[in-house]
């Protein structure tokens, strides 16, 4: 739902490109992981755990030093703010509203829960098994390995949550937010009262160092 | 002898009783009791197994502690036959164990057998602190594993 630009509306840049990346390679590397636990394929399996542990690991570190769309301080709103929202009343700010912020932290937590299960996880026949399952006995990977499997029920019903709200928001009001999640722009009526502040390059840098490195750490601790 | 023969079939009926005792007590389990033991036997031999896996990632493995395994899975490689006796299929409560079990036996002998062959080598390179021979024959086992429950183990449910 494109929206032609009149004089009375402003296209902004809201998205900067490590956090569409970030998006899109999570949707892949969840259906890729999804696929390869289905038919058995356990070794692309654990890759597509550890890509997705370096993900989240860079999208915590840009909830604190990224751009301000991306930051937990912007966009976690209390309970008061979230009412309001839901009544209508908007924020002014750009990025994430008060109500899509508590999808977009409980959906982030619940799939760094679902990884660290998956870290410690043993198959039935104690063959395959996720990297930190050296630390637990064969009866605790077990139980590591229902949790990962009971609670990707639960994120496969809150990405349908997730999907079905963005629906809405494209369908009913108008408003294109998966365009603006692919080239990170979004039109508004004015120009918000709060622009978006991009963090820079060496941020992102330092970023992507990080995520490596937690990713590398757990691997080698298995 | 009258005397003698009632007691000839008296000993007769009581070594009868005792039989069918002896064969009752063997026979003693439920099918839903057999299975929980057959379920047993396999996570022990599951924990044998991740005790294996887990033991060869380490650069210099606790051998004594491989061969320990290596032992629990070499008996369990031999035993596992036992572990089906007839009526203990799906038709008598929750297993993954498929009736081909029972209506391929020599499908399934075959199967067991790539087990029994395979789980000596384990033991053997264990017992010669061989590691990379530890790995190559536990890679060689989880083979036979596998080809085994590809045709008599049904599909985890999700």
């Amino acid at each position: 739902m494109p929206e032609s630009p009149t004089p009375d509306s402003v296209r902004v840049r809201v998205w900067d490109l490590p956090i569409r990346l970030f998006h899109w390679l999570m949707v892949a590397l969840v259906g890729v992981a999804w696929w390869t636990a289905e038919t058995g394929r356990l070794d692309w399996h654990r890759y597509c755990g550890y890509a997705l542990l370096g993900l989240v690991s860079f999208r915590i570190y840009w909830g604190f030093a990224g751009s301000s769309t991306a930051r937990f301080a912007q966009f976690l709103k209390g309970p008061r703010v979230i009412l309001q929202y839901i009544k209508g009343q908007r924020t002014g700010t750009p990025g994430h509203n008060p109500l899509g912020a508590l999808s977009v932290v409980v959906l982030l937590a619940l799939l760094l829960a679902q990884i660290v299960f998956g870290l410690f996880a043993v198959d039935v026949d104690g063959i395959e098994s996720g990297p930190l399952s050296i630390y637990v006995s064969f009866d605790g990977g077990r139980f590591a390995a229902e949790l990962h499997e009971e609670l990707f029920d639960v994120l496969l019903w809150l990405i349908g949550l997730h999907v079905v709200a963005i629906a809405y928001y494209v369908l009913i009001r108008k408003e294109d937010l998966i365009g603006a999640m692919l080239h990170g722009k979004r039109s508004f009526p004015r120009l918000p009262q709060q622009p978006v502040r991009f963090a820079s390059a060496a941020r992102l840098l330092v970023g992507v160092v990080l995520a490596a490195l937690v990713t590398w750490l757990v691997i080698r601790a298995g | 002898m009258p005397g003698s023969f009632y007691s000839r079939l008296g000993s007769t009926v009581v070594a009868a009783a005792l039989l069918a005792a002896a064969v009752h007590a063997a026979d003693a389990l439920t099918p839903v009791q057999l299975q929980k033991v057959r379920h047993d036997h396999y996570h022990e031999l599951g924990d044998a197994f991740k005790s294996v896996r887990d033991l060869t990632k380490a650069d210099s493995p606790d051998f004594a502690a491989l061969i320990a395994s290596a032992e629990v899975i070499d008996k369990a490689s031999v035993n596992q036959g036992q572990w089906f006796p007839q009526g203990t299929g799906p038709e008598a409560g929750k297993t993954r164990a498929l009736p081909e079990v029972w209506s391929k036996p020599d499908e399934f002998l075959a199967a067991q057998k790539m087990f029994s062959d395979r789980a000596p080598k384990l033991l053997e390179a264990a017992k010669a602190k061989d590691l990379p021979g530890v790995q190559a024959a536990f890679k060689e086992l989880g083979g036979a594993c596998k080809n085994c429950h590809d045709t008599f183990r049904s599909p985890e449910e999700h």
